[in-house]
């Protein structure tokens, strides 16, 4: 599908559609997808039903709310979560990515959605490390190195860009280098690769099945993101990595869903079982900024500066944080980077939809103040129900907690940025707070 | 002779800059305020905030402000009143809403932007002050601030929405493009849209509770701080007395300015000074931070500030010391070595679950099965 | 906005000193003009000296700013210093100090603070109201009125019989006449280029450009000048849809108002009518062109009548200099066709292309090339703006609204007329060596002022001396 105009590819996932169902394997990319599918698969105009004024407002607003909403169901257990990562992520630079199926090109593209990645991930995972490589000519190429500073990153992607893409991808040099790059990281951390790959092929100097074995021996995880077609080696290799789990394995189907399987791997992944990644306790220091009078050299660069952080136990200065301090090796962190990863052990619990019967409590967002649509009479309830899934009939959302009614903008706000409830922090009794991010057993801290 | 050359692309419409939105959270805490009833009472504060809200709104027609109160016991509107229309009947709730308030009356002395805030913020304290009971205060402390932060932050967030809708940004698309059912992330959407085109807004935080009991908060107070950070809002921090450290890291962690006034009866001129400016004026001033954040942290076992401490690998608890039998005190995990205490909740056997649930659904465009191996 | 802000800035600026003590004395006028007139950094700086007891030392300041911001520093004080809201004192340690001038700063306080009866900010009609005017009414007498103003300019009032309803009265045609906008010979009314330049401007700028010929000509009828432009600031600071009581104002205020009320800027049933209604013309006049929200400029530019309320634009170019304008207002239709060559119409959608010939047309006429891309760009389509918007936010720079090829060529086929451009101002020349040259052309590039210069020749040339001379007096006693 390399000359693949977007028609074709609409034509392509319905087929793909059809054989998912008759297998009817893999729930979670069912569940996660199924927007998407139905978007292109179900007989919309079908959904649009007059209101009772005529016009089919109603609905459309409805269909609106129903995509804002369908992301936020997620799961709310609180998961044991790999918050230590270890993760390469590998670009495929052959010559199929100069394809322009992905506007402007699937090689831009992927460099771009890179740099979002980057930021993204450390964002999410701030004491985790990254490297990237790419795959050009044959061969594997580093691009940057192991490091938890997004901006070596981020300069190293950006450099890509001046370059074209040739040659062919070799899956196998990728993850071999990949696996040196992550051989001699601390087993507390979890070890991925993520693939970005727009090739159907791969060109191995050796068998890559030994490959995939001397993987799964040393825990690495590998993802992948598909720009083509799938790829029964890929598959393979993220099945068998994943401890028989495809959900690593995702085809992009258009620029907007490239994007989001690669956001969705900034995600902890859930650990596994104690086996596969040991708990330890880690040392760190938690280093304080000074300020000097007269610029000195820092530890790391070895370039002047008057502001710092002082490693705890040397000494060195550093300039940035999270580091591992370049002369003693004691990891430096700011007692903020653990916090920021907090929201992912204990996350806000999803908020239920208002029937009409229990609506007439609020008639505004008690976030926002956006006045919520009024209760209209009993005979319409029914009507007005069939409407979409997972939307509320009466806009009106409700943390089951402190009972208050949102709607779905704070929704969407609540549970993807400030991962706070605003109902349950706006009012004092210590139990309703614990109940919104669930079990603070020994969390109550002082920093 | 520059002036004459057409081949600068310069565009007049890109100058329209858009206005600031500035929401202040004040720390309503009686007992912090009564500490200070020599310096600064609480009624002179506000009349210094109220010129500080009118000088704001003075710098730009479109300028809005938001007022929330962050009390002993609850968080709550002062301006604009959300909420009122529940608390009353409907009728008189509307009546607030518009802001037409008949009974007072007309004083045309002052521009009446400045009036209407001025009235609904006095009122809406006074509201707050009345209905707290001596029971409430008994031995209470601390100060809703993670609950104010978030209120400020979902009326942040609705306001951009609807800015940026008004005048067709980049936002609406985004939106547009969610709705269509294969939505970005969240950050997409937040904050991809250029800084420069946006709602600017800011947070001001007047806080005079110290910080200790804000304790049980501090996960709220953190999550808020970094959706401050990822949204580049700042979160200004004007300190009346006590000091607070995660408003220090507040502060710190989304380039705000910090202060800690040394003498509260100049708070009119401290405001005027140093928390006026919005974003784009920053740009050109030197405005008062700290340089020397306090970002040690304080263990879960025994509340020692530690340099170097040991952190559970599976919930980030911080301990100055290995916790006793390498049991985590939080999480449970057995540490480092043997066996586990508790097994890991296991992601599989939710799957399961799910699988049962799933196989009858819909299928996924996800993986491209290929009819091969 | 630079269009926007200059008009009025330049003119206040040529004011004297005496004025703006008058002028500063009501809490309104400091107000607006605070507002409207200074840049962001200039609003710092006056608040921030607002509340001070003491003069601020010129070198704490300097300090306060960053020091890559030099210009905008500069920059902002220069404004400040031209409108006397900054003046220099020496302080007791015989140090040159900052200060906000008085009547402005007390002026600027009570405007922040409330004070005594003073009703600066108007006072509310009491008497009941019998006929409620709501604010759609306001806005669509409003358009009505505006509307009529530059159809008879245009003279499109001439061609349809729907502007029948508007009677201009005498003096709006005498102002339009007073200030060169319209010429009228014999019964016909001709519009000068000058006038082609207004009608192509945003609302809010052309409401300025009026509102200062009325002052300018006040002093002919015998007003005060200042007594007017305060007026004028009062309006601004009123509030949409409430009436105010006009029981308290002046004989001079009432007949501001009288004319006002022609153009639309206020409204009054009567003109004996106890009460006034300020329009949306007279509210935003202090906000930036932007904040003039859509309804005003929406259906004053839009189709005309009351269903046109939709958005604020309504032309779409192409990269091919095609256009398409979906109005039926004969007044918008007659302003595009001054630079385009229409080729169709229909009920509510005209199309044509901009041509060589076109735009030289208009160029004869004495429309200039900015003022043809301004007028596109503020009433172009939400469309094309989204696009933009949409175009911009994969890289950091805004993308332009109108397509950067027409834009370009309409520039350039200006330039195949018009290779000279005038500038007013004051040529520094004879410097005896080049450091003392290039001191002051440097301070004069710093504040904006600074058009050409000639290293070779040691001379340069600004748009204003003043703080030159004062930075060379300076100069000259540092030196000594």
């Amino acid at each position: 599908m390399a000359d693949s105009d977007e028609e074709y590819v609409g034509d392509v996932t319905e087929d793909e559609d059809d054989l998912q169902v008759t297998r009817g394997d893999n729930p979670r990319a069912k569940r996660k997808q199924r927007g998407g599918a139905e978007w292109e698969l179900s007989r919309t105009w079908e959904t649009l039903v007059e209101g009772a004024d005529g016009t089919i407002n109603s609905t459309v607003e409805g269909l609106l709310e129903a995509g804002k909403r369908k992301r936020l169901l997620k799961d709310t257990t609180p998961l044991q979560r790999g918050i230590i990562r270890h993760l390469i992520l590998i670009l495929d630079l052959s010559q199929s990515m100069s394809e322009k199926d992905l506007r402007p090109t699937r090689y831009l593209l992927t460099l771009r959605y890179a740099q979002e990645f980057v930021r993204e991930f450390f964002e999410q995972n701030p004491i985790s490390q990254l490297g990237v490589l790419g795959l050009r000519d044959g061969l594997a190429l580093r691009v940057s190195d192991m490091s938890g500073n997004p901006t070596e990153h981020l300069t190293a992607i950006q450099a890509l860009k001046t370059q074209d893409p040739k040659g062919l991808p070799s899956l196998q040099n990728g993850l071999e280098m990949a696996r040196g790059a992550l051989f001699h990281t601390p087993s507390h951390g979890t070890r991925e690769v993520l693939f970005i790959y727009g090739s159907l092929l791969s060109s191995d100097p050796g068998d890559i099945h030994q490959t995939i074995d001397t993987l799964i021996s040393d825990k690495i995880r590998v993802g992948i993101v598909g720009l083509a077609a799938q790829v029964a080696i890929c598959r393979e290799l993220c099945t068998r990595t994943n401890g028989g789990d495809e959900t690593a394995y995702g085809v992009a189907l258009n620029e907007q869903h490239f994007r989001e399987l690669m956001m969705d791997v900034t995600t902890p992944p859930a650990a596994y079982s104690q086996k596969e990644s040991s708990s330890s306790l880690l040392m760190m220091g938690f280093p304080s900024r000074t300020v000097e009078s007269n610029p000195s050299l820092c530890a790391c660069h070895s370039k002047p500066s008057r502001g710092g952080y002082l490693c705890s136990r040397c000494n060195s200065k550093v300039c940035n944080l999270p580091a591992e301090c370049p002369s003693c090796g004691l990891t430096l962190i700011l007692s903020t980077h653990l916090a920021r990863s907090y929201h992912h052990l204990f996350p806000l619990i999803n908020w239920v939809e208002v029937p009409w019967r229990r609506a007439s409590r609020s008639s505004a967002c008690f976030a926002c103040g956006l006045s919520f649509p009024s209760v209209p009479l009993e005979d319409h309830w029914q009507m007005a129900e069939n409407n979409t899934k997972g939307m509320s009939v009466s806009s009106r959302y409700e943390c089951t907690a402190c009972r208050n009614h949102f709607c779905i903008d704070c929704d969407l706000f609540a549970h993807e940025v400030v991962h706070n409830c605003p109902g349950c922090q706006s009012k004092s009794t210590p139990t309703r707070s614990d109940v919104a991010n669930p079990p603070s057993g020994g969390m109550d801290i002082t920093v | 002779m520059n002036s004459v050359d057409a081949s600068e692309h310069y565009e007049l419409g890109a100058t329209d800059l858009p206005p600031s939105l500035l929401t202040i959270v004040i720390d309503t805490n009686p007992h912090a305020w009564a500490l200070l009833e020599d310096s600064l009472p609480l009624s002179k504060a506000i009349a210094n905030i109220l010129v500080f809200i009118n000088a704001h709104l003075a710098c730009n027609y479109a300028n809005e402000v938001a007022v929330v109160a962050s009390h002993t016991q609850k968080a709550a509107w002062l301006y604009p009143s959300h909420n009122a229309p529940r608390n009353r009947s409907d009728h008189e709730g509307d009546v607030v809403m518009n802001g037409a308030t008949d009974t007072t009356t007309p004083e045309t002395n002052k521009y009446r932007p400045f009036r209407l805030v001025e009235e609904q913020v006095t009122r809406n304290l006074k509201e707050i002050m009345d209905s707290t009971t001596a029971d409430d205060l008994r031995g209470n402390m601390s100060t809703m601030l993670a609950g104010a932060l978030t209120l400020a932050l979902s009326h942040t967030n609705r306001r951009t929405l609807a800015w940026a809708e008004e005048h067709g940004g980049a936002n609406t698309e985004d939106a547009a493009a969610e709705g269509n059912g294969n939505g970005s992330t969240a950050t997409n959407r937040y904050s991809a849209s250029n800084e420069d085109e946006r709602l600017q807004s800011r947070i001001l935080v007047v806080s005079v509770s110290g910080s200790i009991d804000a304790a049980h908060q501090y996960i709220p107070v953190m999550n808020s701080i970094f959706a401050c950070q990822r949204l580049s809002i700042p979160i200004d921090v004007c300190k009346l007395s006590g000091d607070a450290v995660f408003l220090q890291q507040a502060s710190d962690a989304t380039k705000g300015v910090y202060m800690a006034l040394a003498e509260p009866r100049g708070l009119l001129q401290y405001l005027m000074m140093a928390f006026l400016p919005d974003q784009r004026s920053r740009r050109h001033l030197v405005l008062p931070t700290r340089v020397d954040v306090d970002f040690r942290a304080a263990c879960f076992c025994h509340r020692r500030v530690v340099d170097v401490g040991f952190v559970c690998s599976i919930c980030l608890s911080i301990f100055c010391e290995p916790p006793p039998g390498s049991d985590c005190m939080t999480c449970g995990t057995h540490l480092d070595i043997g066996d586990n205490a508790k097994p890991a909740l296991l992601p599989r056997r939710k799957k399961k679950k799910k699988r049962v649930n799933g196989a009858s659904g819909t299928g996924t465009p996800m993986s491209t099965p290929t009819p091969g191996p | 906005m630079a269009s926007a802000t200059s008009r009025p800035l330049e003119y206040l600026e040529g004011l004297p000193g005496t004025t703006f003590y008058k002028l500063y004395q009501q809490p309104s006028t400091a107000l607006a003009i605070f507002r409207r007139m200074l840049p962001d950094l200039a609003k710092c700086f006056v608040m921030a000296l607002l509340y001070l007891k003491d003069p601020l030392p010129t070198a704490d300041l300097e300090v306060w700013v960053n020091s890559e911001s030099k210009k905008e520093r500069d920059n902002a004080l220069s404004i400040l210093g031209r409108l006397h809201i900054l003046s220099t004192t020496l302080t007791s340690e015989n140090v040159r100090a900052y200060m906000v001038t008085n009547p402005f700063a007390a002026s600027l306080r009570q405007a922040l603070m409330g004070a005594e009866d003073s009703h600066s900010f108007g006072v509310f009609s009491q008497a009941p109201e019998h006929n409620l005017i709501s604010i759609a009414d306001l806005d669509e007498y409003a358009r009505r009125q505006w509307e009529g103003v530059m159809g008879y300019m245009v003279g499109t009032s001439a061609l349809s019989g729907q502007r029948d309803a508007v009677n201009l009265s005498k003096g709006v045609k005498q102002l339009l006449q007073a200030g060169h906008l319209v010429e009228i010979r014999g019964n016909r009314v001709d519009i000068t280029k000058d006038g082609f330049g207004f009608v192509l401007q945003d609302v809010n700028t052309q409401v300025w450009h009026i509102l200062i010929l009325y002052v300018e000509s006040a002093e002919a009828i015998g007003m005060d000048s200042v007594e007017v432009l305060s007026f004028l600031f009062l309006l601004s600071s009123l509030e949409l849809g409430s009436s105010y009581d006009k029981s308290h104002m002046t004989p001079n205020q009432l007949r501001t108002l009288t004319d006002l009320a022609d153009f639309g800027i206020v409204y009054q049933e009567d003109p004996d009518a106890t009460r006034f209604y300020p329009t949306r013309l007279a509210t935003t006049l202090t906000s930036d062109s932007s904040a003039l929200s859509n309804p005003v400029t929406g259906s004053l530019t839009g189709p005309a009548g009351p269903s046109g309320g939709a958005g604020s634009g309504f032309i779409i170019i192409e990269t091919n200099y095609r256009l398409y304008a979906y109005t039926s207002s004969p007044l918008q239709i007659s302003l595009i066709s001054l630079f385009t060559n229409l080729k169709y119409r229909f009920p509510n959608l005209v199309t044509g292309k901009i041509t060589r010939q076109s735009v030289r047309r208009a160029i004869e006429m004495g429309i200039t090339a900015d003022q043809i891309i301004s007028y596109l760009l503020s009433h172009a389509h939400p469309q094309l703006r989204k696009h933009s918007a949409a175009q911009s936010s994969g890289k950091g720079v805004p993308a332009s609204v109108l397509p950067p090829t027409v834009t370009d060529q309409i520039r350039l086929w200006q330039l195949e007329r018009d290779r000279l451009r005038a500038t007013a101002g004051f040529l520094f020349k004879d410097f005896t060596s080049l450091t003392e040259y290039q001191a002051p052309c440097q301070y004069a590039a710093e504040i904006g002022v600074l058009v050409w210069k000639s290293d070779r020749k040691r001379m340069f040339f600004v748009t204003r001396h003043e703080q030159v001379a004062a930075f060379l007096r300076s100069q000259k006693v540092g030196g000594k």
